[in-house]
């Protein structure tokens, strides 16, 4: 790869200081540190580092998200292609725009808000939306708050809450009931209210009383958001990215765990009535539902938006757990995920201020 | 206080167990500084022939610590700067550079424990101490509330315990006792990886009455050695007085300073690192020529070499020609030269990671080679918590790191930053690859020196009250 440096090498005098192309000087160099590590050594102690670094977090991010998103595309279509081209294109240039103008780095936190946030919209959504609730998500969301590491929420939700919030009627219809057929849909390109025929995801069929079967959810061959409808992927991937400590287990379990004893708790307290009978059948049926694993696993763990603390995690997921079932039981919303996360991500702070708070007045006695 | 966060990195090129007993060179090149001192009062003349054991140089900062001459030889002092080169060097019999009368002085003055203090200070044994809360060099005379011996070196790669102590048991039990007759009835707590070991078995019969020690029992991991970290898992308070801290060398030199009366000069330094050819152990004097070391041992044209461990040791410049005082190890590491392609997304089974990210993390432990790259952009923090998992000292280091963005110096002081043992592991986990280290050091630095002017500051105001008082009674009296 000896070629590709010396092309680089040979570029490099135009976007440096004095170069022609200075003020190009982030994009130039995300795209060479995405081919070759940074020159940097360390000037003192300590001489060595770990070899991880945030490019690697991402792309282990990007990586455990790479099946939930070919089950996309093998229940959607090939239309899902061509979102994630467009969330890429739409974000990056809001990211580059100011990187430039900050004169800073391109940050690759993007890269997996590009990945994740197709994952969580409609498959039927048309393109300009997709395009419109990125650069939200990114400009609000993350760049108004100095990028990635400084933002409070997460930029792909805020994208979509926006556009629940802006759009709810094409929202409403861009829900496409998954490809039952054998090749999935992979050879077929769904376009917006023409011959899709509009699916109405599980979790507003249950509002009506109509719980559909828990082996279809697991699979994934319902109607739903484009990444979260396939449990078992999700709970695979995610597990992936638990063990790569990415993620933090404190999360996903503290979240999980809240949602199935709350739920548990209100079917047996008598406060909510489902079709299925029993305990654990709802209970699980929910569990599989709509984008709360997805929630869960890729976007409540967000190290940024989360709490710090490992006691904020723990206090963290409970809130986003126990706000998700209160939503999707007792309001006129059927899915809760997006804002019980966007909830979490306003009181992660504080949740931390407090545990801090608590840790300094111990230390204080410290010595 | 219970051990907390830690972490052994394993590098290649470990020191083998032996001692290899180095050339004696022609000349010495004796560093007027190392670590914690500054040798600044000269106390030879250019051209005069001192043999071994003569204090060339001190301290007057440090309780005016000696710097020795290890050999017998000629002095140059302005040959090379910041150093003192002897030329000629052999090696004749040394004898201690202590005058009778002086000695004299010091036993009507102090008694028999001043004179065994005098000793120590000036046959170079004292160097070997260290006080447990700052890591300064303690008061000679001072009274400590207890005393810790550790056997360990947990940082890659400085002098082990076990190797110093081979063959030396006796010399170790000897100097254990010297160091009880210093005391009162302070407690000497010996940290050892097991206490019900055979070695530390025998060492307990040897001491039995002599010496009050207790053994505490420590898991292998960096940096739990610190002495900050072992004192505050004994309990001891900085408000209960100085601890003193040496190591196993130290308790040697006690015992040779104290028994034969001889000064203390040559020391055991491991040399490792992936740089090295041969990683071992040498037995040097101060001053011993680093080319000579250069030419033995190091292969790597593009080395860097570190006076020290790999994680808290300092490069070794090029004009520094000797091994200082103080040195406790060498470790030499390739400096990164190669840029690797699309390194972020290869499986990584070659590298040793804290996370889990790389697929050698399903591997058996291993020793990476390591080189100084970064391997990294610098990023804003993401908040992912390792620098807290990590720190010995239980601190927040993501924490005082925002409150420092934030210049926010009084939180940074409430999240005790005080308390930072300066292990680098926070730095060395860091994904961002923010120098955390370096920060706090110069934090900690920037909070001793407001409170000292502010010390400063109210001495002044006191001052200035009293001149006041003073010229308003004078002025009363003269009204009078």
């Amino acid at each position: 790869m000896k070629w590709l440096l010396k092309i680089i090498d040979a570029a490099r005098p135009t976007f440096e200081q004095g170069g022609k192309l200075q003020i190009f000087h982030p994009v130039f160099e995300a795209l060479e540190h995405v081919f070759f590590a940074p020159s940097a050594r360390t000037i003192r102690a300590p001489h060595i580092r770990d070899p991880l670094d945030v490019k690697r977090v991402m792309s282990m991010v990007i990586i455990s998200a790479i099946p939930c998103a070919l089950a996309a595309l093998y229940f959607f279509g090939l239309r899902f292609i061509a979102m994630i081209v467009v969330t890429y294109a739409a974000g990056l240039a809001v990211e580059a725009t100011f990187s430039i103008v900050r004169k800073e780095s391109i940050n690759e936190g993007f890269f997996v808000t590009g990945i994740l946030f197709p994952l969580i919209l409609p498959p039927n959504l048309p393109l300009w939306m997709v395009a419109l609730g990125v650069a939200f998500g990114v400009f609000i969301g993350k760049e108004l708050f100095g990028g990635t590491g400084r933002n409070i929420f997460n930029p792909a939700l805020v994208g979509r809450c926006f556009l629940s919030l802006a759009y709810p009627k094409t929202m409403a219809a861009s829900w496409v009931e998954a490809s039952h057929e054998l090749t999935g849909g992979l050879v077929t390109w769904i376009s917006p209210s023409l011959d899709a025929v509009s699916g109405a995801t599980p979790l507003a069929l249950a509002k009506q009383g109509e719980m559909g079967s828990i082996a279809h959810q697991l699979m994934g061959s319902v109607s739903g958001s484009a990444g979260e409808t396939s449990a078992i992927l999700i709970i695979l991937a995610g597990s992936f990215l638990l063990l790569t400590r990415v993620a933090s287990w404190r999360t996903v379990v503290s979240m999980l765990g809240s949602f199935v004893i709350l739920t548990a708790a209100l079917i047996i307290g008598g406060a909510v009535d489902y079709p299925i009978s029993g305990v654990l059948g709802p209970v699980v049926w929910h569990l599989f539902a709509g984008g709360l694993l997805f929630g869960a696993f890729y976007m409540a763990t967000d190290p940024v938006t989360s709490p710090t603390t490992n006691a904020g995690k723990w206090l963290y997921g409970i809130t986003i757990g126990s706000t998700t079932v209160l939503i999707r039981n007792f309001t006129g919303y059927v899915e809760g995920v997006t804002f019980a996360i966007l909830l979490g991500n306003i009181v992660a702070p504080i949740l931390d201020e407090i545990v801090v708070g608590i840790r300094i007045r111990r230390l204080r006695n410290e010595g | 206080m219970k051990f907390k966060g830690g972490y052994n990195i394993l590098l290649k090129g470990r020191p083998a167990s032996t001692v290899k007993a180095m050339p004696e060179p022609k000349s010495l090149y004796l560093p007027l500084y190392s670590e914690r001192f500054n040798f600044t009062d000269i106390r030879v003349k250019d051209g005069q022939k001192v043999t071994g054991g003569d204090i060339l140089a001190t301290d007057p900062d440090n309780h005016t610590v000696p710097l020795l001459s290890p050999r017998s030889g000629t002095v140059h002092l302005k040959a090379i700067e910041n150093h003192i080169v002897l030329e000629d060097v052999a090696h004749l019999k040394e004898h201690a550079d202590i005058a009778l009368k002086e000695l004299q002085h010091v036993e009507h003055q102090m008694g028999a424990a001043g004179i065994k203090r005098y000793k120590l200070l000036s046959l170079g044994a004292w160097q070997f101490f260290y006080d447990a809360f700052t890591g300064v060099l303690p008061d000679p005379l001072g009274k400590p509330q207890a005393v810790i011996v550790s056997t360990l070196s947990l940082e890659p790669f400085l002098t082990r315990g076990d190797i110093q102590l081979h063959k030396r048991l006796l010399n170790f039990t000897r100097g254990l006792e010297h160091l009880q007759s210093l005391l009162e009835y302070q407690p000497i707590y010996m940290v050892m990886p097991d206490i019900s070991s055979e070695f530390a078995n025998l060492i307990r019969n040897q001491i039995r009455g002599y010496a009050l020690v207790k053994m505490l029992e420590i898991p292998l991991k960096y940096p739990y050695d610190h002495f900050a970290i072992l004192a505050r898992r004994l309990n001891l308070k900085p408000k209960g007085g100085p601890v003193w801290a040496i190591r196993t060398e130290g308790v040697l030199a006690v015992d040779r300073a104290l028994t034969l009366t001889k000064p203390c000069t040559v020391r055991i330094v491991p040399i490792g690192g992936i740089g090295v050819n041969m990683p071992t152990h040498m037995k040097v004097m101060p001053g011993y020529p680093i080319k000579k070391i250069k030419e033995n041992y190091i292969f790597e044209p593009a080395a860097r070499i570190i006076n020290g461990g790999v994680l808290t040791g300092r490069i070794l410049e090029d004009d520094t020609l000797g091994v200082d005082t103080e040195c406790r190890g060498i470790t030499v590491i390739k400096e990164l030269e190669e840029r690797e392609f699309l390194g972020f997304i290869r499986p990584g089974w070659s590298r040793h990671s804290y996370s889990n990210c790389y697929l050698s993390s399903m591997r058996k432990k291993f020793e990476e080679k390591y080189t100084t790259g970064e391997r990294g952009e610098l990023r804003p923090c993401i908040s992912c918590n390792f620098c807290e998992e990590v720190c010995p000292a239980g601190i927040m280091p993501y924490l005082i790191h925002k409150y420092l963005y934030a210049d926010l110096i009084e939180e940074v002081e409430q999240a005790r930053v005080d308390l930072c043992v300066e292990c680098g592991l926070c730095s060395y986990v860091c994904p961002s690859k923010i120098d955390l280290r370096t920060q706090f050091i110069e934090a900690k630095s920037l909070i001793a020196k407001e409170k000292e002017e502010i010390r400063q500051e109210q001495l002044r105001q006191e001052e200035l009250q009293k001149q006041q008082e003073e010229a308003r009674k004078l002025s009363e009296e003269k009204a009078e």
